[in-house]
Order: structure tokens, then C-alpha cells, then sequence
């Protein structure tokens, strides 16, 4: 059973203690807009901000270099990505503009994650969709995503950021159908309800 | 629910996306070159002003409050009131968008917006006079409140219609009386405007966000249906005699469409 | 305070003007998640005003000289639209009023953003009255908390704002724009319910303390409704339409 929750709304006392929960006179509190699973008994942020993981999958945006071998990639409006070059490599070279994919291997401060595996995408058609809702576009173990991409035949990779990237097959029906889910996260029978949705169209 | 991207820095790479798509005659939200994204106008919302509309186009969202205050004339014009459009780029409608004195931006709108109203004798100035030496000005003030491309015809959209909802205050003892507001503004004449943009070698009339940062030039065509009222193009790229021909006749045709908004919205 | 010459009787029969009771709330109401671009936002109608709250970041504090290293800051904007007033048209930009309400605002927010998730950052929100009629700052801050909300900024509490003023002898809840031209004190307040915790606090006029304590307490319990409107809007975004 589900339940929303809005910031300063208590929560049952055995709810999981995570980044949205906050405890104060022995009371747990939501500070988050979110839902509270009664089964699970944890509480899922619906709106929420991305914190980088060390492992988190990235797209961002090269920015001007200002030193010869670092990149600063923008990733959000508040966290930066940094790609360190080495001197020693003839490793990538990337410009002001460039789409980039990449590994979070650090966060410095909160608000910095260095990244490795840099690869520069071709152009595509990128979108923003909220960082909390990326999971349930994933999918468990893939399975949504790879269900759009195998019923629109785009080639889709997600950055844990909040931007998606989407080449060839049918870009605009992917797209919506990864808003839908975006829109929907918080509900059941969604892979389905997709599946339908892309069969219809195809 | 959000679908425009949020990143400014991500309307930069999608501008070689739209110019491929585009050499292709296509739109990123499938639409086709001379299509309009759907419009809605609401007017009447904004009780305290004497009119207002609020537009939207696409995923724009524009709102137009018209005031009418008594004023003292003008030396040169004695026997005439006067109409003033400002227009104000809310930092709550782009993450580009800053607090803080009217940027160009903000001042060509309003200037292009007033120029086609004005230049439309939309309102005839005579009728606004009252008695020696006071007149009523007309203020409408342009609120943008979301942007997502093309702020001149949603603008002048919400501006005509706030004009052509408002009610002028009753004139008592040399002064506006706001609690008798039942005299309808006469308007002389409808303008709409259409805008243009220019990508790479293709025209699309009413360019979203992404097509506004891929564009090379923009015409904004403002017309009363019959005769073409005032134009402004923006930008560095140029048009050609025939684009511009082609395009007036084009904004001329639209107009009918544009304004059918306001017909069907009056209370 | 408006001159006494032209003052209106604002209590007829032990009702106000409008015919309401000495503790009844204008009506009000609150739509989330309005506007596309901006992270977070709410619509909010409270009597006869009309209010837009926008929240953008957390992004980078700019000029660097605002940024603190340790935490976030937050930034806020309160303006009222030239055609927000009956009657005179208003002019464009901040003036002194609207200045000092931004400080008040953004002081409330500071106190319940989780502002140490954010460091060097900026969290900006915009607080554009459309239309007023009383009570607007309480109005913003109403709607900022939601949009806050929306926009994912963790806070401690969901932020409430109203005013209590006085009438002659009775002490009255949420006051409009003509009783508080004629009124003998205006005292707007924004709450954090879960502790009852005062975020802001002006008065102006003269209070003794019996009624400082019946215009608190009127607060406290108005702030029950509120509250549920503004958690209402905010589930309300995920309902099917």
C-alpha cells in the first residue's frame, strides 16, 4: 500500500531510516514529496534532487577547458563533472559543447564527481527527465528500458543525471513513452501498460 | 508535468539535431514548417486590472494585464490619450532569465509588440480623451511567464486580447472610479503577429526554445488581416525579397486563425 | 495606516466587510507544478490574490561573492505586477516594500531547506503577485514552501504564512487589503506546524498581550487548514487527470 508524503508529515516509527527521513524526538518525519510503502516500509522521494554515486552512469555537457588536459563536464546545475586526462596518455580530447558519457569514480565535496571512461556521443537528441524517476526507466535489471529501445528501435543511454540521449528507430514515440513512465513512477503495471502502449504504435 | 530540458547548456548541442531535422522537413515535436504549436487564452483572469489574457503558445506562457489610468495629454497632442506596452522577462520562466532592469530582449519585445498595436490603430487615441487636458492612458504590461520560444506572437496575442477585454473605469469629478467598470474599450481594429525563423536554408513559423537556439534570423510579421502593420526581424542571418514576400502573405493568412482566439474566449 | 476621514465601518453586525467571521480564512486555493521550466512552482488564489511562486537550483551561487563553501543560500524575490492593484498602475521593479519582503521570505526558507546538502549553491525563488488584495507576503510564502516542495529541495517542515490583525477590540484572522488600510494592527506570521516554530514575525499597530496571544493562537489554528490545501496540491500532482 502506498501513500504520499509531503515534508514535516510523520512517518510510522519502523520506517527504513534513509536520506529522506528524518528523526527528532523519537518521531521519523518525511522531508521530502514522496510516497511512504507500507510493504516495503521505506519511503521513495517523487521529487528529489541527484546526489553522485560513486558507479552512477553520466551524460553532460563539455564546457570551455581552461587547462590543457582537464575538462569540466556539466552535469546538473549543481554538481560539475571532472575529466583528468592524463599527461602521460594520448587519451580523449574532447571540445566546448561535446555530449559526453561517462563513470562517476569519485565525489569531492558533494558537488563534484570525477569522472573516468569519458566517451563522446554522437549528436542525438537528448532529453531531461527528473533524476528520481530515472530507476523506474531503467527498469529492474533493464527491463523498461530495453523494452522501449527494443519496441521503438532508438538506441537509448541513460545518464543518472537526469539526461537521456536517444538515436535512430523511432526517437519521439521513446520518448514519450519514457515520459509516461516518468509521469507514472509512483504507480503498478507499468512495464505493461508501456508494452501496450509501444505495440499499439509500432 | 516538466518536458522542456531544464539545462541551458543542452540547447546548445540540440542545435545541430534541429538543423539535421529540419533539412529534412521535419520538427522536433513533429510538426509540420507552417504549423502552430496548440494555443489557449483565457482572459479576464486578472479581476484588479481593467483587462487581461493570458496565453499560451506551445509551452509558453504569457499573461497581459491592461490598466487604464487618467493621465494629464500631451502638449503636442491635446486632444488624444495614449497607449504604453511594456513587457517584463520574469526570471520565473527560464533558467536564463535574471532579476533586474529590462534587458534588449525584454525592450525589443515590448517595442514590437507596441508597434504592431499601435501602428493596427487598435485603439483610436481620440476616443481615449475625457476632457481639457486629461485622457486615459491604456497600460499593458507583458508578464512572461514561461518561455519556450516565440514571446513576440504569444505576446501580442495576450496584449490584443487584454485590450479587447478591457472595461473602462467610470469618469467621475476628474477622476477613474475602479468599483464602476462597465464601458467596454472600443477596439478599432485586431492585430496578430506571426513569427518566423530561419534555420539553415528552411522557415518555421512559431519556433520552440531548441528551434530558437538553432536559428540563424527571425521576421516577426505583424498584420490586421488586410494590410501588414509593422515587421522586425532578428538577429544576424538574413532573408532574401522572396522569403519576405512569401512570408508576409503567409502571416496576412494566419491572422484569421490567430485572432479566432480572442473571438471565442470574449465574455 | 490610511487616513481616518474616509474610514469605512470594517465590522457590520459582528461580521466583516466581506461577511466574514472574526477568525475565517479568505478562501483559498493552490494548483502545483504549473510552470514547465522552472524546477518547482504553485499557483495560489487566497481571496481576491493572485499568486505565482517559482523555484529554480540548487545551482551555482553567483556572483562567487554570495556563495558560502559550507552550505547553500538561498535567494528570493518578491514582486508585485503593475497590474496587480485596483485602482492606480503600479511601477516596474522593486521599491522598498517589496525588498524588505524578500529578506523576511527568504530568512523563512533558510530556516527549513536542508541548505548543507548544497554547498557553494544558490537556491532562487521567485514570488510574482499577479493580483493583491492583502496579505500577499503571507501569500507568497505559502506557495514558495509548495513549490519548494515540488522542486525536490529536502526541508524540515512544510512552511505556512497568514496574518492576524486587529479591528477596534477584535482581534481578526487574515485581513485584506481594505482592513488593513483601516486597521489597528497587522501582524503577519509563517509557521513551521510540525513544532509550532515562528519563522517570521512583523507587527504593526498596537496589540496588548491578551491580543498578541488570540491573534497567535487564530494563526496556529487557520495554519491546520492551510497546511492541508498545501499538501493537497502537492499530492494532487500525481492524480490522474
Amino acid at each position: 500500500m502506498r501513500q504520499f508524503v509531503t515534508p514535516g508529515e510523520e512517518l510510522p516509527n519502523d520506517t527504513k531510516r534513509n536520506e529522506y527521513v528524518m528523526v527528532s524526538n523519537g518521531k521519523a518525519y518525511s522531508n521530502i514529496l514522496g510516497f511512504y510503502d507500507s510493504d516495503r516500509k521505506d519511503i521513495v522521494p517523487l521529487e528529489g534532487l541527484w546526489k553522485p554515486r560513486i558507479g552512477d552512469s553520466v551524460i553532460g555537457v563539455v564546457e570551455r577547458p581552461t587547462k590543457p588536459g582537464i575538462y569540466n563536464v556539466k552535469l546538473t546545475e549543481f554538481v560539475q563533472g571532472l575529466i583528468i586526462t592524463s599527461k602521460f596518455d594520448s587519451g580523449p580530447s574532447f571540445e566546448e559543447n561535446d555530449v559526453i558519457e561517462a563513470t562517476v569514480a569519485n565525489v569531492e565535496r558533494k558537488r563534484l564527481a570525477i569522472l573516468e571512461r569519458p566517451r563522446k556521443l554522437a549528436v542525438g537528441q537528448t532529453i531531461y527527465v527528473k533524476p528520481v524517476r530515472i530507476p523506474r526507466i531503467i527498469g529492474k535489471s533493464e527491463t523498461m528500458v530495453s523494452q522501449i529501445s527494443r519496441l521503438t528501435g532508438a538506441r537509448i543511454i541513460i545518464g543518472r543525471n537526469g539526461i537521456i540521449w536517444l538515436n535512430g528507430g523511432n526517437v519521439a514515440l521513446a520518448i514519450e513513452a519514457i515520459k509516461k513512465v516518468e509521469r507514472e513512477a509512483h504507480t503498478s503495471g507499468l512495464t505493461e501498460k508501456i508494452k501496450s502502449m509501444l505495440e499499439a504504435e509500432v | 508535468m516538466r518536458a522542456s530540458d531544464c539545462m541551458g547548456a543542452i540547447e546548445i548541442i540540440k542545435s545541430d539535431y534541429i538543423r539535421d531535422l529540419i533539412a529534412k522537413g521535419e520538427r522536433e515535436d513533429g510538426r509540420k514548417l507552417l504549423d502552430y504549436r496548440n494555443i489557449e487564452l483565457k482572459t479576464g483572469i486578472i479581476d484588479h486590472a481593467e483587462g487581461s489574457a493570458q496565453v499560451d503558445v506551445g509551452n509558453t506562457r504569457v499573461l497581459a494585464g491592461a490598466k487604464i489610468v487618467v493621465d494629464d495629454v500631451h502638449s503636442d497632442t491635446p486632444d488624444q490619450g495614449n497607449i504604453v506596452i511594456s513587457a517584463e522577462l520574469l526570471p520565473l520562466a527560464a533558467a536564463e532569465y535574471e532579476a533586474g532592469p529590462p534587458s534588449p530582449e525584454a525592450i525589443e519585445l515590448a517595442r514590437v509588440v507596441d508597434r504592431g498595436i499601435r501602428a493596427g490603430n487598435c485603439i483610436k487615441l481620440e476616443e481615449l480623451f475625457l476632457e481639457e487636458g486629461k485622457a486615459w492612458t491604456v497600460y499593458v504590461d507583458v508578464y512572461v511567464l514561461n518561455y519556450d520560444g516565440n514571446l513576440f506572437d504569444a505576446s501580442t496575442l495576450a496584449a490584443m486580447a487584454a485590450i479587447a477585454n478591457a472595461k473602462l473605469p467610470a469618469y467621475k469629478d476628474g477622476a477613474a472610479d475602479y468599483n464602476d467598470r462597465s464601458k467596454k474599450l472600443e477596439i478599432s481594429n485586431m492585430v496578430a503577429s506571426a513569427t518566423f525563423a530561419k534555420i539553415g536554408n528552411a522557415i518555421v513559423i512559431d519556433p520552440s526554445s531548441t528551434e530558437e537556439s538553432a536559428m540563424d534570423a527571425r521576421l516577426t510579421i505583424a498584420t490586421d488581416g488586410k494590410v501588414i502593420r509593422a515587421m522586425q526581424k532578428g538577429l544576424s542571418g538574413s532573408f532574401t525579397l522572396k522569403e519576405v514576400e512569401e512570408l508576409t502573405d503567409i502571416a496576412l493568412e494566419k491572422h484569421k486563425e490567430l485572432i479566432k482566439h480572442i473571438e471565442s474566449s470574449k465574455r | 495606516m490610511a487616513s481616518s476621514l474616509n474610514k469605512p465601518e470594517l465590522i457590520v453586525n459582528g461580521k466583516r466587510l466581506d461577511g466574514r467571521d472574526f477568525n475565517e480564512l479568505r478562501p483559498l486555493k493552490i494548483e502545483a507544478n504549473v510552470l514547465k521550466n522552472a524546477q518547482g512552482s504553485a499557483y495560489l488564489e487566497w481571496g481576491n490574490n493572485r499568486v505565482l511562486a517559482a523555484v529554480y537550483g540548487p545551482k551555482e551561487a553567483m556572483p562567487r561573492h554570495t556563495a558560502d563553501p559550507t552550505k547553500g543560500v538561498v535567494k528570493c524575490r518578491y514582486s508585485m505586477a503593475p497590474f496587480s492593484g485596483l485602482g492606480e498602475h503600479g511601477r516596474s521593479g522593486p521599491n522598498r516594500r517589496a525588498i524588505e519582503i524578500s529578506k523576511v521570505t527568504k530568512e523563512v526558507f533558510e530556516n527549513v531547506i536542508f541548505l548543507n546538502e548544497f554547498p557553494g549553491s544558490e537556491i532562487d525563488v521567485f514570488i510574482e503577485i499577479l493580483q493583491s488584495d492583502g496579505g500577499t507576503r503571507a501569500a507568497g510564502i505559502t506557495a514558495a514552501a509548495v513549490a519548494l516542495a515540488n522542486a525536490g529541495i529536502k526541508m524540515k517542515d512544510l512552511v505556512y504564512a497568514v496574518s492576524a490583525g486587529r479591528i477596534g477590540d477584535h482581534v481578526v484572522l487574515d485581513v485584506n487589503m481594505i482592513e488593513d488600510n483601516y486597521s489597528d494592527a497587522d501582524m503577519p506570521m509563517a509557521i513551521s506546524p510540525k513544532n509550532n516554530e515562528i519563522l517570521l514575525l512583523q507587527m504593526d499597530g498596537g496589540l496588548d498581550t491578551k491580543q498578541l496571544k488570540e491573534g497567535m493562537e487564530m494563526v496556529i489554528e487557520a495554519g491546520k487548514v492551510i497546511s492541508k490545501v498545501q499538501r493537497d496540491a502537492l499530492k494532487a500532482i500525481y492524480e490522474s487527470k
